[in-house]
């Protein structure tokens, strides 16, 4: 579902080039859990802002679900982004003024799917996460893998083909960091594709595979 | 592109809204409040001006169109409240033969009358005048009626008092037929007239008694030459009678050349240019005011919201990572920012209507309030909304996603 072909990025200070990837190449099937390692500048970041089309390669082909997404307009990206991908980030990113359930149910506001009962849905998706009496709990009244989880409501509840999460772990302790993990690790089983992207090598167990960024290219593929 | 797909995302979309704005109150109320005394100063200066000029449409009527007064002393004694004796009543004779004259009425006012019921007293005018001035008024009567000609003949000791009067004397009870004393005339009351409210550049207009010319002139006061006012209609053009009624007098007066005129001539028209001046003044007062205050309400408003821009991008990264385009992100800044100043808008709507009753009672100041008002006042509260939202709007939506998810 993910093909990327040579895929370089790079950035321009003043005159200077600044390569960040060079050269990627990179096949996700569907239904892999792959941990996307790298310390951090190694290009992990940037490659996965590519992967979730929050950012555009400098040169190179990717192709996502069956689609070549260079030269997508603004809209149709949004829309992809929408219909395939849910995101999970480090810094949960959950909106103060929206309760947890108001949060889960935002990629239903830009949605083109026709997901029945949202509500009921997101409600079911919390109560799987253990989070049935925090529902109306607005942000602030969460603790970290409380906002974690909630977070990952969110990207569930749309439906996508692909969990993208950046260093998901890295605000929480190593207990409730785990407990994250092994939550993706149940959706993988349910047949959900997923790409955490992290420094830490301990979350690397985790998953089923094991690509390491260095200096901007790949330096190991294997599964784990 | 529509960008809502179900009513079910648009009522979402709205919810949410509402939430940013409870979340900001703090900020939302300053812009809010500036809107809001913007629009109220509109509504006031719309209703007030629509009110002076209803008022002016009713005294207008009241007069006639057809009616020309005159008063004695010239505009610059009038200007300065200086009362000159200079109007005859032979003159009133000279113009009921000017062409296209009739009903000429002629009125002489004694200043602070005291009158006398049993143990009350009250301090008005007593106008004297001839037995058409109700009708020429279009004035109604409560009770009684009018003097009649043989009254005027006679100078009998007869009168006709105004609401206020009646109210001060008799406490609003039965007044015919009662006896109440003008100056030291004893008086019988033959009439009470209908309220008429409100005053015109003067006292209260129902502050009146009004009596038979030749009792006022030769009972109450001595005065036998001259006249206060001499009022009268025409059937013919207004302009073309005013000249000729100013050549009469003016032959009259013995004035020649450059002298100015001893007297001064009113017509409906005078008044109605009065209010328009009255209006105008306002509008460019009021108007300064309140454009200031929606222009400084909608910088203050622009300015937090470009502040809250940057407190917000990680909002947006989210949003746009959830798959908002960069129109969904411009509408919803643009909609928060209208929202805020519509609300403000009905509120100070709201605030028009109930500080513009006060007023009414208040200042006796006439108020009209309009469906004009409204859409005025929205249509204004929307524009600010909309053209201070906007460049905060713009930027918002131009935040790339991982610009803003990486803060």
């Amino acid at each position: 579902m993910i093909v990327l072909k040579d895929i370089r990025k790079s950035y321009f200070v003043g005159d200077r080039e600044l390569p960040i990837l060079k050269g990627i190449d990179l096949t996700v099937t569907k239904g892999e859990f792959v941990v996307l390692m790298g310390v951090s500048g190694s290009g992990k970041t940037t490659l996965m802002n590519i992967i979730g089309l929050l950012d555009k390669q400098t040169e190179g082909e990717y192709i996502f679900a069956d689609t070549n997404v260079d030269g997508l307009d603004d809209e149709k990206l949004a829309d992809m982004r929408n219909n395939h991908i849910g995101f999970v980030f480090q810094q949960f990113f959950l909106l103060p003024y929206l309760d947890a359930i108001e949060n889960v149910l935002i990629p239903i506001v830009y949605s083109r799917k026709d997901i029945k009962h949202p509500r009921d849905k997101a409600k079911v998706l919390l109560g799987r996460f253990g989070l049935e009496h925090r529902i109306h709990n607005k942000p602030s009244q969460l603790s970290g893998g409380e906002q974690q989880r909630v977070a990952i409501a969110r990207a569930l509840v749309n439906d996508p083909d692909l969990i993208l999460a950046d260093e998901p772990t890295g605000a929480l302790d190593s207990k409730t960091g785990g407990e994250i993990m092994e939550l993706f690790r149940m959706l993988n089983d349910e047949g959900k594709t997923i790409i955490v992207v992290t420094h830490d090598p301990k979350l690397a167990s985790f998953g089923r595979r094991l690509v390491r960024i260095e200096d901007g290219a790949i330096s190991e593929d294997i599964a784990t | 592109m529509a960008l809502f797909q179900k009513i079910s995302q648009l009522r979402e979309f709205v919810e949410e809204v509402l939430k940013i704005l409870y979340y900001y109150r703090g900020r939302v109320i300053f812009s809010f409040s500036g809107v809001a005394l913007g629009i109220l100063s509109i509504c006031i200066i719309i209703t007030t001006i629509d009110g002076a000029n209803k008022k002016a449409q009713v005294i207008f009527e009241a007069l006639g169109p057809d009616a020309i007064m005159i008063f004695g002393g010239g505009e610059r004694q009038r200007a300065a409240r200086i009362r000159v004796s200079t109007l005859r009543t032979g003159d009133a004779d000279l113009l009921a033969r000017v062409e296209g004259v009739y009903d000429v009425m002629k009125v002489f006012s004694a200043r602070n009358v005291m009158m006398r019921y049993k143990d009350r007293n009250w301090q008005t005018q007593a106008i004297g005048s001839t037995t058409n001035y109700f009708e020429s008024f279009s004035w109604g009567f409560q009770a009684g009626t009018v003097f009649t000609a043989d009254d005027y003949d006679r100078a009998e000791a007869v009168c006709v008092i105004g609401a206020k009067v009646h109210e001060e004397l008799f406490r609003g009870g039965p007044a015919l037929g009662k006896t109440i004393l003008v100056g030291k005339l004893p008086t019988r009351v033959i009439g009470v007239l209908e309220e008429r409210g409100g005053s015109v550049g003067g006292p209260h207009v129902d502050d009146r008694v009004i009596m038979p010319l030749t009792t006022v002139t030769k009972r109450i006061v001595n005065e036998r030459r001259y006249l206060s006012m001499v009022r009268l209609k025409t059937h013919r053009d207004l302009d073309k009678t005013i000249e000729d009624v100013r050549a009469t007098l003016r032959a009259s007066h013995g004035l020649k050349g450059n002298l100015d005129d001893d007297f001064t001539i009113r017509s409906s028209k005078d008044i109605l240019a009065f209010v328009t001046v009255i209006s105008g003044s306002l509008l460019l007062f009021l108007g300064t005011a309140s454009i200031v205050a929606l222009v400084v309400s909608g910088f203050v408003l622009a300015n937090l919201f470009y502040l809250t821009i940057q407190e917000r991008k990680k909002d947006i990264g989210i949003r746009r990572a959830y798959g908002a385009t960069q129109k969904g992100i411009l509408l919803s800044f643009l909609f928060e920012s209208i929202l805020i100043t519509f609300i403000g808008g009905i509120a100070g709507i709201v605030l028009s209507i109930v500080l513009g009753g006060t007023f009414e009672k208040l200042f006796d100041i006439p108020m009209m309030f309009s469906f004009k008002v409204v859409i005025f006042a929205l249509l204004f509260s929307f524009l600010t909304g909309l053209l201070s939202g906007l460049r905060p709007a713009l930027r918002a939506s131009r935040i790339e996603p991982i610009e803003a998810i990486r803060g």
